[in-house]
Formats: structure tokens, sequence, C-alpha cells
């Protein structure tokens, strides 16, 4: 009786103070509720049932409803989109068929945050050692065009074409890496700046990749590459006639989460990476070559990033075209709000990369059903993470008790550090 | 700017300037490699009977009572004569390693870079339909891209000056263009387009403040989020509003107000006395900016809480209230870029501003927090923005694509080239907290 008493008051104080956990709860919450509010604003239906009240005296519950049942379908689009359909399952359950379908959401949204999670964790090892890779995607879409180009031009056995394919993708991300890395550590360039510039420098060469002869479609005029070869496509788990797109590149994440864990928690160079990012100063007095740990935690962060992009690419579309990663809902961007979001730990971050995928496939859904853009997903992200990276004004809103864990941390330190 | 924290600067400081000498050398090399390449490609790869025409005349001649005749020069020489020009800068530079201004030197062989590749583009016989650049229009055409920069940059210096990393000028420029283009389309007034985009540009720091200030988040991650929430959000009321009612984003240019007689004048004329409002609002703030923050007693306020806040605590400045003051200042120029570049580029497209934003903040870090060297620095990526988009009409055989790099690549390069030459403010970045 005490003990169950006690667990509760345990479990109360646990929700009601500020750990990570209940911060993330309630930023998308408040995420959710301002994706609410931008529907409100922007759906003609909803602003004239409103305008109506004052206009042909109709009635304020009418105006409610209306209001209720535009947002109500948009987030219920989302939610049956990306994780399941009740009355699907319900009716796979009982009559034991059309499961492909029952399973269709959440095959997409495993698909979909398959590369996230590997990106994300590149960004994440990147923001333990200090660093703010916001180079991620332009170093997915290098490690995508790679990829690409061995997937699609050479030809071999499965065994040996799909290792190399993601070998290639990860060697497309070191390069586009390495080279803020280098800069970084020989001139002392921000990577903030190099990483965005270096960005467009890869937009750039994968529209002349795509539009040239040895990686263009041939006999297209358009901005798309050959398709991979089938050796090197992530095949989909349960067959290409399940319609499940959900591929074995997700034991390649589960690797990398793995990798990312052990390499984080348990390996020396590891530990030095964390040590740099706690306080570089105490990591150059205790002799850790600072220099070696920033080219090496952006040739890992790219690397990370490249491989990324190819699974992306060799799971879903089998090619790359000139909107590949392109704009604010590439995975290389979202990977900087995932690794926030999962306060860059790998658990952390297989979390944040699900729910975040839910939101893109869910957003894909809901434009689909309602016609409101895709792009709110990408808001509601963006105010989750805004939310997450102040946890004192959550804090605040709701009144919680600070937990002794919850301390605001820094990643970057402006030009001087 | 080096990997040095204040509390290690002593003891590594004579390590830093070796390491900056080894680095000049570097960049002098770089200098003369471009120059060697300009030399042996632009200028001995073309046969010595090519030449190359250069006119002056702005495009509506009307505003040009003196025609000034075209000149005919011999490709080959006169771009040996820059090639030579561009080394003798080079060996200058390894061999002096001089203290300052390396990378002005360095910014000069880039424009001489360009100026060399249009004289060897427009040749004849060459495969170019163009065989005279007009020099006038290269400038105009720079100069609205440099105006827009120019207008990031002293956002920057604003904020910074001041403590506060203003990475979230290119999502200034996203807001203002998008009301910009709003309000120009429905009042047909470039006034209200203007203010709106400082309101919305004004809204967007006091955000960043308030994040930054107030909940003392990391200033970087918190622009950049801020930056990708509102291109999704003018991207999302791009589809939601724009398309279904065009006549929200009509895309009219902003009229140039040519001010009598001296825009007549061959060259500065068009290109200085001939813009649109927001040019000359620029020159007007470009002003009022280097003499608030130098020549005022506010200014001294602001540098010092950007420098000491803590001293500027000691001696009565509320250092939270001058942040916000110019964040939220900063902010509303930022907005007002982002109108000034919808009224030069017509219609607003999500994304259009590909990156600007963060240019200009590398400006500002070139012209070292000043806003008469943010105008040089912006003058140079302007002009290699303009130049790398509107070469193609000369038939370079070099992809678009390979040429849309360049500003980019450049900008990677002054950045990289900088580091140890100038300092940030010292608490640029950092959290201030009373105790």
């Amino acid at each position: 009786m005490s003990d169950s008493t006690n667990r509760l008051s345990s479990l109360r104080r646990r929700f009601s103070s500020t750990s990570p956990i209940t911060i993330a709860f309630i930023a998308l919450i408040l995420g959710l509720v301002l994706g609410a509010l931008i529907i409100i604003f922007t759906t003609p239906v909803i602003l004239n049932s409103w305008r109506d009240i004052f206009h042909s005296w109709s009635s304020p519950w009418r105006a409610v409803k209306i209001t209720a049942d535009n947002v109500g379908a948009a987030y219920r689009s989302m939610f049956t989109g990306s994780i399941i359909d009740p009355p699907g399952l319900w009716h796979s359950l009982t009559t034991g068929k059309g499961w492909d379908a029952t399973l269709t959401p959440i095959s997409e949204t495993l698909t979909y945050a398959t590369p996230l999670i590997i990106a994300s964790m590149g960004v994440g090892i990147a923001f333990q050692t200090g660093i703010f890779n916001i180079g991620a995607n332009g170093q997915a879409v290098l490690g995508g065009i790679a990829g690409a180009t061995v997937g699609s031009m050479l030809h071999m056995p499965t065994i040996i074409h799909i290792p190399l394919t993601l070998l290639a993708g990860l060697a497309g991300g070191v390069i586009a890496g390495a080279i803020p890395g280098l800069l970084k550590a020989y001139t002392g360039a921000h990577e903030v700046i190099v990483t965005i510039m270096l960005n467009y420098v890869v937009y750039a060469f994968l529209l002349f990749a795509v539009l040239s002869t040895p990686l263009q479609q041939p006999g297209q005029q358009n901005d798309i590459s050959r398709m991979m070869d089938p050796s090197s496509q992530l095949a989909p788990i349960f067959g290409v006639a399940s319609g499940l797109r959900v591929s074995y590149g997700i034991f390649v994440a589960a690797a990398v989460v793995v990798f990312a864990w052990w390499f984080l928690d348990r390996s020396s160079l590891g530990f030095d990476f964390r040590v740099t990012g706690a306080n570089p100063t105490a990591a150059r007095a205790s002799g850790i070559n600072s220099r070696a740990i920033m080219v090496l935690v952006f040739l890992i962060s790219g690397g990370l990033a490249g491989l990324a992009g190819i699974v992306q690419a060799a799971s879903t579309t089998h090619f790359i075209d000139g909107g590949f990663l392109i704009g604010n809902a590439g995975i290389g961007f979202t990977a900087i709000t995932v690794a926030l979001l999962g306060r860059n730990r790998p658990m952390g971050i297989v979390w944040a990369s699900l729910l975040f995928a839910a939101l893109g496939v869910g957003g894909r859904s809901m434009q689909a059903s309602t016609g409101i853009p895709l792009d709110l997903a990408t808001i509601i992200q963006s105010a989750v993470v805004l939310f997450v990276a102040t946890p004192v004004l959550v804090k605040e809103i709701f009144r919680l008790r600070t937990s002794p864990t919850a301390t605001v941390q820094l990643a970057t330190k402006g030009w001087n550090s | 700017m080096e990997l040095v924290s204040i509390a290690s600067a002593t003891p590594t400081s004579i390590e830093v300037s070796v390491a900056a000498n080894g680095r000049t050398r570097a960049i002098g090399a770089i200098m003369i490699g471009i120059g060697l390449f300009t030399g042996l490609v632009f200028a001995l790869g073309v046969s010595s009977a090519a030449h190359s025409g250069l006119t002056f005349n702005p495009v509506n001649l009307s505003n040009a009572p003196w025609h000034l005749g075209n000149l005919t020069v011999v490709t080959r020489w006169v771009n040996l004569v820059i090639a030579v020009l561009m080394i003798a800068l080079g060996v200058e530079v390894v061999l002096r390693s001089p203290r300052r201004a390396v990378m002005v030197r360095f910014g000069v062989v880039a424009v001489l870079f360009l100026l060399a590749l249009l004289f060897w583009v427009v040749r004849t016989p060459g495969p170019s339909p163009v065989s005279v650049i007009n020099l006038t229009a290269v400038l105009i055409g720079s100069s609205e891209v440099a105006m827009v920069l120019i207008f990031g940059s002293l956002s920057g210096v604003m904020c910074e000056r001041s403590g506060v990393v203003n990475i979230a000028i290119e999502g200034q420029f996203i807001g203002g263009a998008f009301v910009g283009t709003m309000l120009a389309s429905t009042t047909h007034s470039f006034i209200f387009a203007a203010l709106g985009g400082a309101v919305i540009g004004g809204l967007l720091g006091l955000l960043l403040a308030f994040l930054s200030l107030r909940y003392l988040s990391d200033q970087i991650i918190v622009g950049v989020v801020l930056v990708t929430m509102i291109g999704s959000f003018s991207s999302y009321l791009n589809l939601q509003v724009f398309t279904p009612f065009p006549q929200f984003n009509t895309g009219t240019l902003a009229p140039n107000l040519a001010i009598p007689l001296i825009s007549k004048i061959p060259i500065i004329g068009p290109v200085f006395f001939d813009q649109s409002g927001f040019f000359y609002f620029m020159l007007i703030l470009v002003g009022a900016v280097s003499f608030a923050l130098f020549k005022t007693r506010y200014g001294l306020h602001v540098r010092a809480v950007g420098e000491h806040p803590r001293a500027a605590a000691t001696v009565g400045i509320n250092v939270i209230r001058v942040r916000y003051i110019n964040v939220v200042l900063g902010g509303a120029i930022a907005g007002v870029g982002g109108v000034a570049f919808m009224a030069s580029q017509g219609q607003f497209q999500p994304g259009y501003t590909s990156g600007l934003g963060y240019i200009a903040l590398a400006a500002m870090i070139f012209g070292r927090w000043r806003p008469s060297g943010a105008v040089v620095a912006s003058v140079l990526f302007g002009l290699s923005v303009y130049l790398s988009q509107n070469l193609q009409t000369y038939n370079v055989p070099v992809s678009t694509y390979i040429l849309n790099m360049f500003p980019y690549v450049i900008t990677i390069a002054v950045v990289s080239g900088l580091i140890g030459r100038v300092r940030a403010p010292a608490a640029d970045g950092i959290p201030y907290h009373r105790e």
C-alpha cells in the first residue's frame, strides 16, 4: 500500500518536473497546438465560419464545430497516415485480411525514419563534440550521388554490390565532411558558415551530376539519374509484392545505433570526443589532440550523413534527381532537429527520429487528403525543437519543478569558440 | 576566431601568429596560382587576333546624354596585364607577409579574375553571341545583389556588436520578402512594403532575442531552427495564399528614382543615382549605423556590451536592454533587406534567397564587424553572385551549375583565410546572465 503510494508520487514528481521526456512531450503538444492555430488562420472555410457569426448571425457553435472538424480531419489523417488506421486494423484483426494495407502507414514511417536515424546519429556525435554540423544535408546528397553512381554504373552480385554502394555513400559523405573538418582544424574557419556554403555547392553539383552524361538517365533530358541496379538496392523486407517499403536498410540503421552507443559510451576515442565537447580547454590540457578530433568528428559525422543519403536512395526511389533531399524537409536538416530533440543520445535519437518521421509521413497523407501543405509538418518539427531548446520557457509556462538533470546546455558558443 | 578561448589566449598567441604567417603565405600562393591560371588560359590560351569589346552605356539610353564609344581591346594583352597584376599581388603577399589587409588583396585578385573572365568570354572570334561587355549593366546587376547583402550584413553588425549572433538573417530575408510582396501587391506602395518587412524582421529579431537573452538558449541553434521554421512557413503560405490568390504576389519591381542631373554622369550616374529607393535607403543606413555605433554614446554602450558585458553592467549599462534593442533593430534592417530583394527580383518563391543571408553573414565577418567593411565585402560577393548567375548568356563552356558554385566557394575561401586576422566582439554569442 505505502509502496504503491510512493511509486505513484514518484511518478507524479517525475512527470511534473523538467525531465527531458516531460519537456519533449510538452513541446510536442505545444507544436501541435501551433500547427492547429496555423491551420485555423489559413483555411478559408474556418475563417468564413467565424466571420458568419457576425455576418449572418450563425451560431458560434457551428464555427467551433467547423473548426474542430477541419483541424481534426488534418490531424486524424496525419495519425492514420503515419501510424495506424483503427478501422483498418479492426478489419484485419477480425477477417485476417488486408494486413498489407493496415501496416503500410507504419512501414512508411519506418522507411522514412531509417535514413533519419543514421544522419541524426552523425549530427548528434558532432554536437556531443561541440561541433554544429549544418552540412549534414549536403553530405547526404553527396553520399547519394556517390552511391547512386556505384549502384547504377557497376554490375556485380548483390553480396558485393550492396556493401560497395553503401561504402560509396559513406565515402561521399566523408569527402563532404572532410572539407569543413580540415578547414576548421587548420584555419579555424567556423564550421557553421563553411557547411552552409558547402550545402549550396553540393546542390549545384547534384544538378550538374544528374544532367551530365555518366549519371543521367540515357535518353532523358530531365535532371534524373540512371536507375540503381536491383543488386544494389536495399530490398523491402516483406517482398515487393506486399507493397510495404520498409527495407533491410533498417538493419543498417540498427548497426549505426549500436556503433554510436559503443563509440560514445565505451570507446576511448568517443570519450575524447565528449571531453572536447564538454570543455575544450580541459581536453587540450589533458593532451587530447583537438585538431585531430575536429577532423575525425567531421569524417564520422559526414560519413554517417552520406550513408543516410544512399540508404534513402537505395531503399525508396532507387534513383536520384535534381530535387534529391532539397529544401527544408531534407533529412540532413531534419537530422539537426532530431538530434536536438533526442539530446544527442543514441536511444533519444531513435525515438525522436520515429516521431519526426511519423510527422513527415503523416504530413504527406494530410496533404493528400485535406490539401494542407506538407510544410506544416516541418513547422511543427521546428517549433518542437525551439521549445526543447528553451526548457526554461516550457518550465515557466507550466510551472514545473526543476529536476537536477535539466540544465541549459550549449552546443556552440559563438564565433570565438 | 582561432581555436583559442579567452582563458588560453595568452600562452598560445605566439604560436597563433606563426601559424598565421604560414597561412598568409598560403593565401599568397593561391593568389599566384589564380594569376597563373588567368595568364595561361585567359591570355595565352586565346589567339592573338582575338579582341573584346567594352561598353559603358546604360541599357536605357535616354538616361545617357553623353554616349561613350565602345572600347575594343586585344584580349590576350589586356588579360596578360591583369594576370601580371594578380601575380605581383600574390608575390608581394608571399614575400612580405603583410599583417593587414591580406584578404582585401585577395578580394582584389578575385575581382581581377572576374574581369579577365569577362574579357575572355566575350572575345571575337569566340563562342559568345555577345562580343561586348556592358560594364555599366554588370555593375548595376551586381549592385542589386550587393544592396541586399549590405542590408543583411548591417543587420549582423548591429546584433553582433552587442554580443548576439544573428544567424537568422536568411529567415528575416525570407519573411521580409514574403510580407513585402504581399504589401507591395495590395497597396502598390513600396513604403508600406518596407515598413511591413521591417516589422516582420523586427519580430523575428525579438523572438531570437527573447529566446537567447531571457532563456539563454544557444543563439546559433535557435537562429538555424528559426530559418527552417520561416522557410517552411513561407512555403506553406505560398501554397495556401499565393497559389489560389496570385494577386497577392504580383512581383512588381520597385521603380527607379533617378536623381536629376547627377544620374546622367557616365557609369557612376546609372550605378549610384538611378536606383530604387531601397538603394538610397541602404546608403543612408550605412552612414547611420556607422555613426550610431562609433560616434554616439549609445554606440559606445553597444560596443561595451558586446566586448565585456559585465564591465558594462558595472558602470550602469542595462546589458539585456541594449541587446534587445539592437537585435530587434538588426532584424528590422534584414527584413527591409528582404523587401529590397523582392523589389529587385520579383515574385516570391520559396527558397529564392538561396543562402544570401548566410553570405551576408560572411560579408560581415569579412568586413571585420564594421559597416564600411561590410560594404566592401558585399560588393565583392555581389559581383560574384551576379556574374555566376549571368555568365551563361555569354555561352561559357562551363556548366551553369559549376558557375553557380562560385560565390559559395569564394565565401568559404574568404572565411577560411580570414581567421586569426579578424576578431569578433569578445562576448559575441555568449549568453549574459546577471548574478
